[in-house]
């Protein structure tokens, strides 16, 4: 029997399978929207137990890693909603210091603080498109909706972070 | 393949200089027990039926009300 089918029935020893094979694409993926190692491990978890947990809505006809990343796009941007966007993100995801160190911290401080505190939806869409560099087709897939509704999210964001970045005094 | 639009270019340049794309993505450490802990912890839970959970209640719930029975109780015990 198919690996997939048999995740779908329940079998265990499939889904550790499915697990070790999937687990690097899922945390990778969900470390790329809320940036930071401890919380995408913990949702990592999260993911596949609920994986697990919905094995029997699984059709194993369909890509098992859309579905599997679908499920940790959607925990990633709830992670995002109750993150508070004071919180400092790990030193390695930020930039590198220029020549400045000071001034070019606060500065970046205040831009992130100023990303993070954009919707979660619209993060989500703007850390993939913009830092990450994926396509609006990848992310449509990732988050499960159209192209044309990621086009919006980010018309948005690039509004509303516009509109912070003018009132910092920040000229791109 | 689609990509942002280039009148996004200005903001783009701001974020991109803020934050750097993560690299690798490899989970620190094997996540695979951690799996298994919450499978066990659902086994666990699932194992208790719904009414011996509905009859504990009630016996508490009786105790509560009734202090001296729990002299009876024990002693039946």
């Amino acid at each position: 029997m198919e690996l997939l089918e048999r995740f779908a029935q329940g079998d265990i020893d499939a889904f550790e399978a499915l697990f070790q094979q999937f687990q690097r694409d899922v945390y990778g993926w969900i470390l790329r929207i809320v940036r930071d190692p401890a919380a995408a491990e913990d949702l990592t978890v999260e993911t596949f137990w609920r994986i697990y947990k919905a094995r029997a809505r699984f059709d194993p006809q369909a890509s098992f890693g859309a579905w599997a990343r679908r499920i940790a796009t959607n925990l990633a941007i709830d992670h995002l909603r109750y993150r508070r966007p004071e919180q400092e993100l790990p030193a390695q995801l930020g930039a590198p210091d220029g020549p400045n160190p000071a001034l070019q911290r606060e500065a970046r401080d205040q831009i992130q603080r100023a990303f993070r505190r954009l919707p979660a939806k619209l993060q989500a869409a703007a850390t993939l498109a913009f830092i990450e560099e994926k396509s609006y087709d990848e992310i449509a897939d990732a988050l499960g909706v159209s192209v044309g509704a990621v086009r919006l999210r980010m018309f948005r964001a690039v509004r509303i972070l516009r509109k912070e970045f003018n009132r910092m005094g920040l000229k791109p | 393949m689609t990509k942002p639009e280039n009148h996004y270019d200005d903001v783009r340049a701001i974020v991109k200089k803020t934050f750097q794309p993560v690299a690798g993505g490899e989970p620190p450490r094997d996540l695979w027990p951690a799996i298994l802990r919450k499978l066990d912890a659902h086994a666990l839970r699932r194992r208790v039926p719904w009414y011996d959970w509905a009859l504990l209640g009630a016996l508490v719930g009786t105790l509560a009300i009734f202090p001296d029975l729990i002299l009876v109780v024990m002693y039946h015990l």
